[in-house]
């Protein structure tokens, strides 16, 4: 392959683990498309989407873990993970700092995630990136 | 470089489509040309005089009120979502364009976002 046929991907996930497909497709299709030499230069939570950027989730120990499993290929391959900071506010997925903002007991967003806004996935739509969205579906 | 985003489900029901609202306003805050598309249960986001204070909800129709006014270029009703609803052109806000949900629209945008 030349260089110009590979593809810099972002990829959009907005449905929840364990209630859709969609974490775990992205997932699949993320590993695929790195192991082509294709990038992916940022992943993108909207949604439901941002339950996969809890840390209190506990998946049962004969079940894939897929919060677990997205943080690992994500610290692992460097790609800059996103949860949207609106759609994680509303549905309790919040930093130290928000912590601090909203006066609450814990904070839980995984490692390597951040909370940022919509702006980022219009930088994706802006770029020359191609920007793919895993939805719950149904 | 234009986006269409579509909104499928009806309005309160659920909140994919407020977030989907928020994805274009979040574009037409960037200066990125976007436009909304309401097709299937989606139409009824259109609809004049919505009510939802029962529910504690704010109306989406307000919401869409100002959509042009924050940048977002044109507000979509598919023809066929308006038939299955038995809607006509008076039934809806205002500054709404009835058109057909086909390859030929769709062709017209570089990005096409369907939550």
């Amino acid at each position: 392959m030349t260089a110009s046929q590979f593809v810099q991907f972002t990829l959009v996930v907005t449905g929840a683990p364990y209630t859709s497909q969609a974490p775990q497709t992205a997932l699949h299709f993320a590993r695929a498309a790195i192991a082509a030499g294709h990038t992916i230069d940022r992943v993108f939570l909207y949604g439901d989407g941002v339950q996969l950027a809890t840390n209190l989730a506990c998946a049962p120990s004969d079940e894939p873990n897929w919060h677990r499993s997205w943080s690992e290929f994500l610290s692992a391959a460097n790609i800059p993970a996103v949860a949207c900071i609106a759609s994680a506010l509303r549905r309790g997925v919040i930093n130290d700092e928000e912590r601090a903002r909203y006066e609450r007991d814990a904070n839980n967003l995984a490692s390597p995630f951040q909370l940022l806004g919509l702006g980022e996935w219009v930088e994706s739509v802006a770029s020359t990136s191609k920007v793919i969205y895993f939805h719950a579906g149904g | 470089m234009s986006v269409l985003i579509i909104i499928d489900q009806a309005p309160y029901g659920n909140w994919s489509g407020r977030e989907a609202l928020d994805m274009a306003l979040s574009l037409a805050a960037f200066d990125q040309p976007v436009s909304l598309l309401f097709v299937g249960a989606g139409i009824n986001w259109l609809r004049k005089q919505q009510n939802p204070a029962p529910i504690q909800q704010k109306g989406v129709n307000r919401n869409l009120a100002g959509a042009t006014v924050f940048g977002i270029e044109e507000l979509l009703a598919d023809q066929d979502a308006l038939q299955r609803y038995g809607l006509g052109a008076e039934d809806l806000l205002d500054g709404v364009a009835i058109t057909h949900y086909d390859q030929d629209l769709l062709a017209n945008y570089l990005h096409v976002v369907c939550q």
